[in-house]
């Protein structure tokens, strides 16, 4: 297989792949600042970006967090299960 | 109680009452999720929300070691920066580069005792009983104080910036 079949069937394969969403649910527990700081270092968000979505988990019940490839999805929510937030992954097409 | 920060940046919790230091040592044993099913499953959350079984098997097989020894890491480097208070001092000093360790220690006691006490948004909403009545206030009254902790720590990270 040549450079260009290679690169057209990887980008075929990230077209079909299933994009899944991390989300971060409510948890009454966790504090405000804790969720946010926890936001700012796993996904780099400034500081503004980090509360809106905490304030989106805490109103709304869950946040979307990140959207993407499965491995990268997976590695999110284990940052995020290290910092000991709710946080699953779902399928973006069926949640 | 006396909070300052040493030139390091590290917190010196100094002359830390009997009662205060009962709460900081039982952080650690707070921590531990022990046979609690309800604890275990709050600090070890399944990742997909059990729709996923193949990624749930996965998870367990591989991540869950890895995240209860990260768990448990921190737990002792907490336990090792309490040695003074367990050796009848009244000071206690938290190195800048052991925060996180805290943070993670204290949100486990935090969230393993309102799983193992049934402890929801309405009893944290709701002033602590003093003095406490049974296991469940003494839990309730834990999960305040090292919630004081935790903001006081993050502010402090965050003043570092």
């Amino acid at each position: 297989m040549n450079a260009t079949q290679t690169k057209t069937k990887s980008q075929t394969q990230t077209t079909l792949e299933t994009p899944w969403n991390v989300v971060v649910h409510n948890d009454p527990v966790n504090l405000m600042s804790y969720v946010t700081l926890v936001f700012r270092r796993v996904f780099g968000f400034s500081k503004e970006k980090a509360e809106q979505h905490m304030l989106e988990v805490h109103q709304k019940g869950r946040s979307i967090l990140w959207s993407g490839g499965r491995e990268r999805a997976e590695l999110y929510v284990q940052q995020l299960h290290a910092s000991l937030l709710l946080a699953t992954m779902e399928r973006a097409n069926n949640p | 109680m006396k909070i300052e920060r040493d030139a390091d940046g590290g917190f010196v919790f100094a002359e830390v009452e009997p009662p205060l230091v009962e709460l900081f040592l039982a952080i650690p044993p707070a921590a531990d999720p022990g046979g609690s099913r309800a604890a275990q499953d709050r600090l070890f959350p399944d990742p997909a929300a059990h729709k996923e079984e193949a990624l749930s098997a996965e998870w367990n097989e591989l991540v869950r070691p890895e995240l209860r020894e990260a768990f448990e890491n921190a737990t002792a480097t907490v336990e090792g920066d309490l040695e003074p208070l367990a050796a009848g001092r009244d000071e206690l000093t938290i190195p800048l580069e052991h925060m996180d360790a805290w943070l993670n220690t204290l949100n486990q006691a935090r969230l393993a005792l309102a799983a193992r006490y049934g402890v929801g948004e309405a009893d944290l909403n709701r002033a602590a009983a003093y003095p406490p009545r049974d296991e469940r206030d003494l839990a309730v009254s834990q999960i305040h104080v090292y919630g004081l902790l935790q903001e006081c720590l993050i502010q402090g990270l965050e003043a570092e910036e």
